[in-house]
């Protein structure tokens, strides 16, 4: 069995996974937050790791449910459809981040979600105080973001139902650490005494540029998908290849 | 003297309160702090930057939450950039 592609798609779909900004924000805020309320350094890389282990946690079930249901849904195989709803997904969610992952007209790095909803996440993140909090503040990062977040997760889970059971947890391990290397780092950069405002400075530097290559990503997935899942398929089957 | 200057909150609703000087005082040492400054240099941002945005407010009867934080971050940029480039964008990180 050819591994190699299926590995691909799941290394690109957690590639621009860990390309989305609402938990790196969050956890900017919150070393912000603890260290002007006079907490130390290690305390606060304390937070931030816990933030960081909630949302790799949270990937992962988010993933690995994903595929439990694919596996029940369809016992006998995938068929072209869920390929087709992958692929669309993809394509359609990295138009809309080009139009409208960062809001219009505001200087910084403010997103897409309701201001609402923004503001609650940042009062969450004022308010925490230890681990336990800020493990579920890194679980609800990847809730908030799951219109996002979910067709690089389905199309990593998809593909990861047709690979053999021991390669399974290796993909979805694959998946997990790919997809949190944003965070990884940031925890890194804030581990290793970087000032909140560098790190604020790169992401409004450059969240063009990450805004162009997380949509293209999306659309070359999902176009990749549909050529090898759907098109490719049909292709042999009526005997053009 | 502070006290009498009104603010005019964000908001649908524009509803006004008291100047409270301490309130921006905590905020801009809250600025500093999270870039790492020790407190002493904190707080004696935090005075320098509360004595310019009270100075300049002194003949107003009137000011809006987003006009203090325009003078505050203009006074905090030559003492402190960074904390002023956080107290400038800590509304728009997400």
């Amino acid at each position: 069995m050819d591994y190699a592609t299926p590995l691909g798609i799941i290394a690109l779909a957690a590639l621009v996974h860990a390309s989305f900004q609402l938990g790196v924000s969050m956890m900017t805020l919150l070393s912000g937050h603890s260290l002007s309320a006079k907490r130390s350094a290690g305390r606060t890389l304390g937070l931030v790791a816990s933030f960081f282990a909630g949302a790799f946690v949270m990937t992962m079930l988010v993933v690995s449910t994903l595929a439990f249901l694919i596996t029940k849904l369809w016992t006998t195989g995938l068929p072209a459809f869920p390929w087709i709803i992958a692929s669309s997904l993809l394509i359609g969610v990295g138009i809309i981040i080009w139009a409208a992952y960062y809001r219009r007209g505001r200087e910084g790095t403010a997103l897409w979600i309701p201001r609402a909803m923004a503001r609650f996440l940042e009062e969450r993140t004022k308010a925490t105080k230890d681990g336990a909090e800020a493990f579920s503040l890194g679980l609800t990062s990847v809730l908030a973001e799951f219109v996002f977040v979910i067709p690089p997760a389905f199309a990593a889970a998809l593909t990861i139902t047709t690979i053999s059971a021991q390669w399974q947890l290796l993909a979805l391990v694959i998946y997990t650490l790919v997809a949190s290397l944003g965070l990884a780092i940031v925890v890194v950069l804030i581990g290793s005494g970087r000032r909140i405002s560098t790190i604020q400075r790169w992401r409004e530097t450059h969240k063009r540029f990450l805004q162009f290559a997380a949509g293209g990503g999306f659309i070359v997935l999902g176009a990749f998908i549909y050529a090898s899942y759907v098109l490719l398929p049909i292709t042999m089957l009526k005997g053009i290849f | 003297m502070s006290e009498l200057i009104d603010v005019i909150k964000r908001g649908k609703k524009r509803t006004t309160e008291p100047f409270e000087e301490n309130k921006l005082h905590a905020s801009i040492v809250a600025s500093c702090l999270s870039v790492h400054s020790p407190e002493a240099v904190a707080r004696h941002a935090a005075d320098r930057v509360c004595s310019v945005v009270i100075d300049w407010a002194a003949n107003k009867p009137e000011i809006t939450t987003d006009d203090i934080r325009r003078q505050a971050a203009r006074a905090l940029t030559p003492i402190h950039p960074e904390a002023a480039y956080i107290y400038q964008h800590h509304n728009v990180i997400m």
